[in-house]
């Protein structure tokens, strides 16, 4: 395993495309991360595909000034009401996630969310989050191979680990409140929200689906994020920002883009209480 | 602390105006990168949304480096999930963080703008430039790359890897 072998270095390049299978991909990161040569050649393929993403950057022609505007919208509304919310040093989110992690090695929490979650989960849903857990398992050993090589080099990793078992946990935390509708449930657990929407159609064409949220106090709905469902007709969303306030989620039918304030029937409005 | 590292830290006080500026800076790339995968505009939006509100939610993720690298990693794997719940594509892996000596800083990937890395990826000839694109933008693997372009496995390795070679070669004289 850790003697230097030629023969890898092509598959080595197919690793950095990300294109080797799972398992080969595990085996391969646990020879790189023993073997100089091998990690030097792979930190040379990784420069050449990190500038790769950079072909895509879409050009003014290749996106619509007004959807361009109405996409940045809609991204800073949530932002800024966020912003709005947080207290000035924005400690609360970070704290959270801090302490999270502070409470119990990475890991743990990973592979137990992971137990849990195909125990638990209803059969509609269950697809979804096996392959959710599935990856959280690659991730796991993705980072288990990159520890050893370097500490720091992790971190990003682990905290987007850390968030995917988060939002999974979520679903599943016996001291989340769930609030059933007609087509799924929205579950309000450790400050977040969660929306999970089985058979829902595809939007019409030039339509896309909106959430809706209703702080408390407020008279109008504010716009939240949009979405689609999957090709199974399956949408699970988290909505942005913290949930404390919110006393009511709607999801409606909307241009793309979509809207400021609702422009058609709701498929639902829940009370979160 | 470069300028992204700033603007990165200022993000994480929640400081929607260094949001923004992240934003303008990096919407093309995160769009381009979601419409390229994807192939619809409506998903490409869903992703690009999810994305920046991801940034937002979660911009301790961030842990130095080239931001516009870190930002196009994170693009790329949330619309590899999104093909993989579209199809049951064998699950490829996502590519991990081994340490880069000399790698391409900030400032010289800043210099790599999207036509000048675009021109260098069309200058690769065909049969290393397709299954490079087919692995990374795709979300094939390379038994599905050899199987979908009627190749030999060992062929397409090759190719991917004196494409990847060739690419770097082209892209540092571009920066020179």
């Amino acid at each position: 395993m850790n003697g230097h072998d030629e023969s890898r270095l092509d598959s080595i390049a197919v690793l950095a495309i990300g294109a080797l299978p799972a398992a080969e991909a595990r085996e391969l990161e646990a020879h790189i991360a023993s073997c100089s040569i091998c990690q030097a050649e792979y930190a040379e393929f990784r420069e050449a595909v990190d500038a790769l993403a950079l072909s895509a950057e879409a050009t003014p022609e290749e996106f619509g000034g007004a959807r361009c505007d109405l996409l940045k919208e809609r991204v800073m509304n949530v932002v800024r009401t966020d912003a709005a919310r947080a207290n000035p040093a924005g400690e609360a989110n970070v704290v959270s996630l801090e302490a999270r992690r502070a409470r119990t090695p990475w890991w743990i929490p990973a592979i137990a969310a992971a137990a849990v979650v195909i125990a638990a989960v209803s059969t509609w849903n269950a697809a979804v989050l096996r392959t959710r857990t599935d990856d959280l398992g690659h991730q796991v050993a993705l980072l288990q191979a990159q520890v050893n090589t370097q500490e720091s080099s992790a971190n990003e990793a682990r905290a987007q680990l850390a968030l995917e078992q988060s939002h999974l946990a979520d679903l599943v935390a016996p001291d989340a409140a769930r609030f059933p509708i007609s087509s799924g449930v929205v579950v309000r657990g450790d400050g977040r929200i969660v929306v999970a929407l089985r058979r829902l159609p595809p939007p019409p064409s030039g339509k896309t689906y909106q959430a809706w949220i209703l702080h408390r106090g407020a008279k109008a709905m504010t716009p939240s994020i949009t979405f689609s469902p999957d090709p199974s007709g399956l949408a699970l969303i988290e909505l942005p920002g913290s949930a404390a306030g919110i006393t009511t989620i709607a999801v409606s039918v909307e241009p793309i883009g979509g809207s400021k304030a609702p422009t058609s029937k709701p498929l639902f409005v829940r009370s979160l209480s | 602390m470069d300028d992204a590292d700033r603007l990165m830290e200022r993000v994480r006080q929640r400081d929607a105006a260094a949001f923004e500026v992240i934003y303008d800076r990096y919407w093309r790339l995160v769009y381009g990168i979601a419409f390229k995968m994807l192939g619809d505009a409506n998903s490409a939006e869903d992703l690009t949304q999810a994305v920046f509100l991801k940034v937002w939610s979660a911009p301790q993720a961030f842990s130095g480096g080239n931001c516009a690298a870190w930002i196009a990693r994170v693009t790329r794997n949330r619309a590899l999930d999104v093909l993989r719940s579209r199809a049951s594509h064998p699950e490829g892996a996502m590519a991990i963080d081994v340490p880069v000596e000399g790698a391409l800083d900030e400032a010289v990937f800043a210099r790599l703008d999207g036509l000048r890395v675009r021109s260098a990826l069309e200058s690769l000839p065909p049969e290393q430039r397709q299954p490079i694109e087919l692995g990374f933008f795709g979300g094939l693997t390379h038994d599905e790359i050899a199987r979908q372009s009627a190749l030999p496995l060992g062929t397409v390795k090759t190719r991917i890897r004196a494409g990847l070679k060739r690419l770097r070669t082209s892209l540092e004289a571009s920066t020179v």
